[in-house]
Parts: C-alpha cells; sequence; structure tokens
C-alpha cells in the first residue's frame, strides 16, 4: 500500500514536472532569457559539493538542479536539457515499474511449482518440479530465438516504453480489401536494430507472460508426461502456438484490428492476458492431455473416477499465495508504466485483481461446502486462481463491482468444469489447469466484453481505435462480438495447432512413459533423484493396485 | 525405457538445430544465413529421426492406440467452427448477425472437442480394458 501511495506520489510530481516544463517551453518561445535567468539562478542556488560532503539527513538537498545533466557545460543548463531529462524521467519510471512487474511474474514460476507438485504423489515429485524448472528455460530460449519476433516484432508504437520504433515490421495478409496481421518479423535473438532498451524491457515482461501459459500445460499433464516430450513440446510451444495468439491479440495483430477493419468495438481487447496467457495455456493443457491420456488408475472399467491425493496440500496453498503475490505484476504492470496517460489505473487494477481472487476463492468454497459438505483445500486454492485467471482480461476496464461479479461467477465455474472435464470428457487433469486457465480464461475474455465500463481510458484509444473499452451492459455489443471471436480463434485455431503439433510429438517421440515407470513413479526412470529420498511411501489404495495390476498384465 | 543418454544427445541436438535454423532466418539475406539454415534443418530432421528410432524402448504405455481417423475428424470440424466464424465477419456486416455466426461457430468447435476428439482420446483406453 505504501509502495503504491508512494508510486502515486512519483507519478504525480513528475506529471507536474513535465506541465512545468512544457509551460516553460511555452514561455521560452516568448522570453527565452527570461527562463534562461531562472534556470541558471537555480543552478547558482544548488547545493555545492562542499554542502553535500557534510550529508544530506533531510533529503531536502539531494536530487536538485545540479543532478540534471547539462549537454554543454559551457552554457549551463537550457530548457533542452530539462526536457531531456523530464522525458527521461517519465520512460525511467515506465521502465522500472514493467520490469519490476515483470520480476515479480516471473516469480509465479515457484507458484505453479509449488501448486502442481503438492498436487501430485510423492513418488512424481521431483518429475513435476523439473518439468516447471525447465519450462523456464525451454520457453525463455525458444522465446528468444524466434518466438518475440513472431509475437512482437510489429508492435512498435507504445510510447510508454519510448516508442518502440525497432519492432515495427508486421507481416500481413489482404483479404477483402482489408490488411490483416499476422505475425512480426523483427526481433530474432534481439539482435540488429532490436539490441534497443524499450526492447528488451518489453522482452522481459512478455517473456514472463509466455511461460506462464507454458507451465500449465506441465500441471495438467503430471504424472505420466515423458520429460523428453514435454522438453519438445514446451519449446514449440513458446517458438510458435504463444507468439502467433501473442500477436493476434498485442502484437497488433488481426484480432486487434478488429475494431479499426470491421468496427467491432476497440477490436480484441484481452488487458493482462486471459486469452494471450491462460486459455492458450489451458486449451493447450487441454490438447495434450488428450493426446497423453488418463493416469492409471483414474478411471475404472465402468467409467467412474478416482480421486489421486496429491502429497502436499501446504504447498499447494503456499503456492497459491505466491500466484496471487505475483499477479500484482500481472495485471497491473500490463499498463506498460506508471507515468502516462491512463496509467494512474494501476491501483483501480490492483484492486480489481484482489477483489476477484477474492470473491473467486468464496465461490469456490462455498459451492464445495454447500454442495460436498467439506470446503475443499485444493478447490479453493483453484477458485483463488479461477478468479484471477478471469479478472486478467478485463482488470484494466472493469470497475470493483465487474470484477467481483466476474470473480464470483469464475470460482463456482472451475469446480463445474473440473467435474466436466473429469467425469464427461473423461479427461484426467491433476491440477484442475484446464478448468482454472482454460475454462476460466474464456470466462475472462467474454466478461470484458460484458463489463468493461467505458471509464478507462489509456491515452484516448485502444487498439488504434477512440474512445474507452465498453461492453455489453454499459451500451456496446459489438465489443462483445470481438471477443467471442477471440474466444473462437483459442478454441479453434490455438487448440487445434496444439492438438495437431503435439499429436505429431506423440508420432515421432512419444509423449507418454511406459507403464513400468509410471506405476514406479517418475521420479527415478526419468530425473534419477527421488524428491523426497527418506520418505517411506505410503502403500496404495486398493484401486490404485489393482488399476495398475491390470495394466501391466 | 524412462530418460536416457540416447534422448539427451538427440534433444541436444534438435535445440542446436532449431537455433541454427532460427539464425539462418533471420540472416537469411546473408550468405551465411542461408547455410545456417540449411545446417539447422538438417540437424532438425536428424534429431528427429533418432527420436522416432528410440521411441519403441519405452515399451506399452498406459494411453493406448487410439483411432487416427476419429482424431482427424475432430480436428477438422473444431478448425471448420474458427472458420464459420471468419466467415461471419464477411457474410454479414450487423453486430446481431455476427454475434450469430461467432456463437454458432464456437457451438461447432466446442462438439467437435467433446463429441469427436474426446472420444476418440478415450475408445481403446486401457481402463476400459
Amino acid at each position: 500500500m505504501m509502495k503504491i501511495k508512494c508510486l502515486k506520489a512519483c507519478t504525480c510530481a513528475l506529471a507536474i514536472v513535465m506541465m512545468a516544463g512544457a509551460v516553460t517551453v511555452a514561455r521560452a518561445d516568448a522570453a527565452p532569457s527570461a527562463s534562461a535567468t531562472e534556470l541558471r539562478d537555480a543552478a547558482a542556488k544548488a547545493p555545492t559539493t562542499a554542502t553535500l560532503a557534510n550529508g544530506d539527513p533531510g533529503g531536502a538537498l539531494t536530487g536538485t538542479v545540479s543532478d540534471v545533466p547539462v549537454a554543454d557545460t559551457k552554457a549551463g543548463i537550457t530548457l533542452a536539457d530539462v526536457a531531456n531529462q523530464v522525458g527521461q524521467n517519465k520512460i525511467a519510471v515506465n521502465f522500472t515499474w514493467t520490469l519490476i512487474c515483470g520480476f515479480l511474474v516471473m516469480f509465479m514460476q515457484a507458484g505453479f511449482a509449488m501448486v502442481e507438485a503438492g498436487l501430485c504423489r510423492v513418488k512424481n515429485s521431483n518429475h513435476t518440479y523439473m518439468m516447471n524448472f525447465f519450462v523456464y528455460g525451454c520457453g525463455l530460449f525458444a522465446y528468444w530465438i524466434i518466438g518475440f519476433a513472431i509475437q512482437m516484432g510489429g508492435a512498435a508504437g507504445n510510447g510508454n516504453l519510448g516508442g518502440l520504433q525497432s519492432l515495427a515490421t508486421e507481416h500481413a495478409i489482404t483479404l477483402f480489401g482489408t490488411h490483416w496481421g499476422i505475425f512480426g518479423e523483427n526481433g530474432m535473438f534481439l539482435a540488429k536494430h532490436t539490441y534497443d532498451v524499450g526492447a528488451m524491457v518489453i522482452f522481459l515482461f512478455e517473456m514472463v507472460f509466455m511461460d506462464t501459459a507454458l507451465t500449465i500445460v506441465t500441471g495438467a499433464c503430471a504424472e505420466r508426461w515423458k520429460f523428453l516430450a514435454f522438453a519438445i513440446s514446451s519449446v514449440l510451444m513458446g517458438a510458435f502456438t504463444y507468439p502467433l495468439f501473442g500477436n493476434w491479440a498485442w502484437g497488433g495483430g488481426w484480432l486487434a484490428q478488429l475494431g479499426t477493419n470491421v468496427g467491432l468495438g476497440k477490436g480484441y481487447c484481452d488487458f493482462a492476458g486471459s486469452g494471450v496467457v491462460h486459455a492458450v495455456g489451458g486449451l493447450s493443457a487441454l490438447a495434450v492431455a488428450l493426446i497423453v491420456g488418463p493416469r492409471i488408475g483414474k478411471f475404472n472399467r465402468d467409467g467412474s473416477s478416482n480421486a489421486i491425493i496429491g502429497h502436499d496440500i501446504s504447498a499447494v496453498m503456499i503456492g497459491c499465495f505466491i500466484l496471487a503475490f505475483g499477479w500484482f505484476g500481472f495485471n497491473p504492470g500490463s499498463t506498460l508504466g506508471a507515468s502516462a496517460a491512463g496509467c494512474l489505473r494501476i491501483g483501480s487494477i490492483a484492486v480489481n485483481t484482489m477483489l476477484a481472487g477474492c470473491t473467486g476463492t468464496f465461490g469456490a468454497i462455498c459451492y464445495m461446502w454447500a454442495l460436498k459438505g467439506k470446503p475443499d483445500a485444493s478447490m479453493a486454492g483453484n477458485g483463488l486462481l479461477a478468479g484471477l485467471v478471469a479478472i486478467t482480461a478485463p482488470s484494466g476496464f472493469v470497475n470493483t463491482t465487474g470484477s467481483a461479479i466476474i470473480g464470483l461467477v469464475a470460482g463456482v465455474l472451475v469446480c463445474l468444469s473440473c467435474v466436466f472435464v473429469e467425469n464427461y470428457l473423461k479427461v484426467d487433469d491433476p491440477v484442475g489447469a484446464i478448468s482454472v486457465h482454460g475454462a476460466c480464461g474464456l470466462w475472462g475474455v467474454i466478461s470484458v466484453g460484458l463489463f468493461a465500463d467505458g471509464t478507462s481510458n489509456y491515452g484516448g484509444s485502444w487498439n488504434g481505435v477512440t474512445g474507452s473499452v465498453t461492453g455489453l451492459f454499459y451500451g456496446d455489443a459489438s465489443q462483445l462480438v470481438a471477443q467471442l471471436i477471440g474466444c473462437a480463434t483459442l478454441i479453434g485455431f490455438v487448440f487445434t495447432f496444439s492438438f495437431v503439433l503435439n499429436w505429431i510429438i506423440d508420432i515421432i517421440v512419444g509423449q507418454r512413459v511406459s507403464i513400468e515407470t509410471e506405476i514406479a513413479g517418475l521420479d527415478l526412470p526419468e530425473m534419477g533423484q527421488l524428491g523426497y529420498p527418506e520418505f517411506v511411501f505410503a502403500p496404495e489404495p486398493d484401486f490404485m493396485r489393482a488399476a495398475e495390476k491390470a495394466a501391466v498384465a | 525405457m524412462a530418460a536416457t543418454k540416447s534422448q539427451g544427445k538427440s534433444f541436444t541436438l534438435f535445440m542446436v538445430g532449431l537455433t541454427a535454423a532460427c539464425a539462418g532466418i533471420a540472416y537469411f539475406t546473408t550468405g551465411v544465413g542461408k547455410v545456417a539454415l540449411l545446417i539447422g534443418l538438417v540437424a532438425v530432421a536428424i534429431s528427429l529421426f533418432e527420436f522416432f528410432k528410440i521411441k519403441p524402448l519405452e515399451g506399452r504405455t498406459g494411453a493406448g492406440a487410439q483411432p487416427a481417423a476419429l482424431k482427424l475428424a475432430g480436428v477438422v470440424v473444431v478448425l471448420l467452427g474458427w472458420v464459420v466464424v471468419l466467415l461471419g465477419l464477411h457474410l454479414t456486416a450487423g453486430v446481431g448477425g455476427r454475434m450469430v455466426m461467432s456463437i454458432i461457430g464456437i457451438a461447432i468447435s466446442l462438439g467437435g472437442i467433446f463429441f469427436l476428439l474426446a472420444p476418440a482420446s478415450s475408445k481403446n483406453a486401457i481402463w476400459k480394458a
């Protein structure tokens, strides 16, 4: 809270300095000598090095006109020097904000690792932790060599980060006389013109988002996914699957152009990634889980399912809190700055994020408690995450009432979806990733088209369309259509692309470990080391032993 | 089979090949770029061949063999739903019409997942045996 207050104070101060600078520049046209004199006076009154050598316990002497770099020491400080410093300060604030938020999102990997490993059996803990660990490297490397270029190679124009003009080449096709962006072309290896300070910042921020999507899949396929297949699948997802949709939504691609090209609201709007990150991850998880198949013992011969209990609920709960903490980087950080038009909405975005997580938890706990008799811990955690996933897309466009409703719906939806995925689709998802990220990610995308209240104004336009993002409940039905087209693309294209890609991997590499490996636990055969070598494993339940016996036979 | 040295070597070759291929694309206008692309693609192809060669060593898995034709039909239907939505953008200019087409498209795609791909993936599941 103090940090947010301090940040607000700094941003306000900066805005005042910028306004003062603008006024001074305007005055300079009329009376340059007067302004120049004022600056020289201020420089003359600045504390000397001898004064500063005595220390500055009150902080009043540090940070004065003498700290403004001067281009020509003979001429002394000029208005141009001050204006340049104001510009540098604005970009510096935005860089710092975006980077720190990116660091928070990176830390979410630890939360995912704890949640997923905690929900798996102890004999697979090392393997699950290792997947969550290695997916970071796989994704980062793939994104560096090509993924970033595909996603953001044509995303120039963000003034918050200095314009990003080195990312200005979008490959487009022309259909029915309209240009539609398909993929970016600049930025492979961050070489050539993208060896640029702004490009580095946006790379780091987008990269950690991408890695979040990748790590979702590891949860749905835990306890039977061959490590080799996982590694190849993750590299290809980081290189192609995620960046393609990321470009269409955030990189100036055709979904973002739905507003300018065919008049659908402000185009597809996904503030921080319910669709781009979570639905892509959740639907890819569904695709891979369909191919990998359920764990031995998950389903009985009559089609009924068994609960396979995870080994560490404390890790799950702590992991959920780490994720909730990291989400404050995810959503408020997506302003890509704290010092620009509309960026002071970061407080509102942060509160929306908290609220949706809260009501999501309530939704899941109340649903489970009322219908099953117990406030199930793992579903409570999933409820928190469901609310956070759902608010990710609308967080920058809705008010607190909207965010509370979105989170509450997500909390109930995740419970219903888990039952549907397990009992009707017969898909085994040990951590509920398909429901949390896939179903609630899609809900988040749709909710923008319903709840966006038309008060957000990030520089006067969004996706090149003048005005604020406004949903159906506030008078713009066309925004909902844009969101539905985004959902259709996620289900129709992203899911299909992931399914085909992983089907090919299954044919060439094989996605699943052998029956013997699965029964023994993946830690020793796949990783060469038990997660908890000093543990004495409790015997498997009867249904599991019977299923294992049948599988071997 | 579990993890082996062969897997590790092939994966390393795959990553080197992919990196070289991407470097080749990035610098395709130069002669070195074209050579890098060629070398990268060859390396990726060799690694895929190696993956395929060692795949049988894994032995029997718990996934079971699933009908490819049904899976393919599912993939086509899911994709078809998306195409319907895209066509809907150009067939009608009204918000209501586009919304209806979008919902129809999503329903087709979901139908492909729920009624074709999911049953295909569990048709010969070992838990049914």
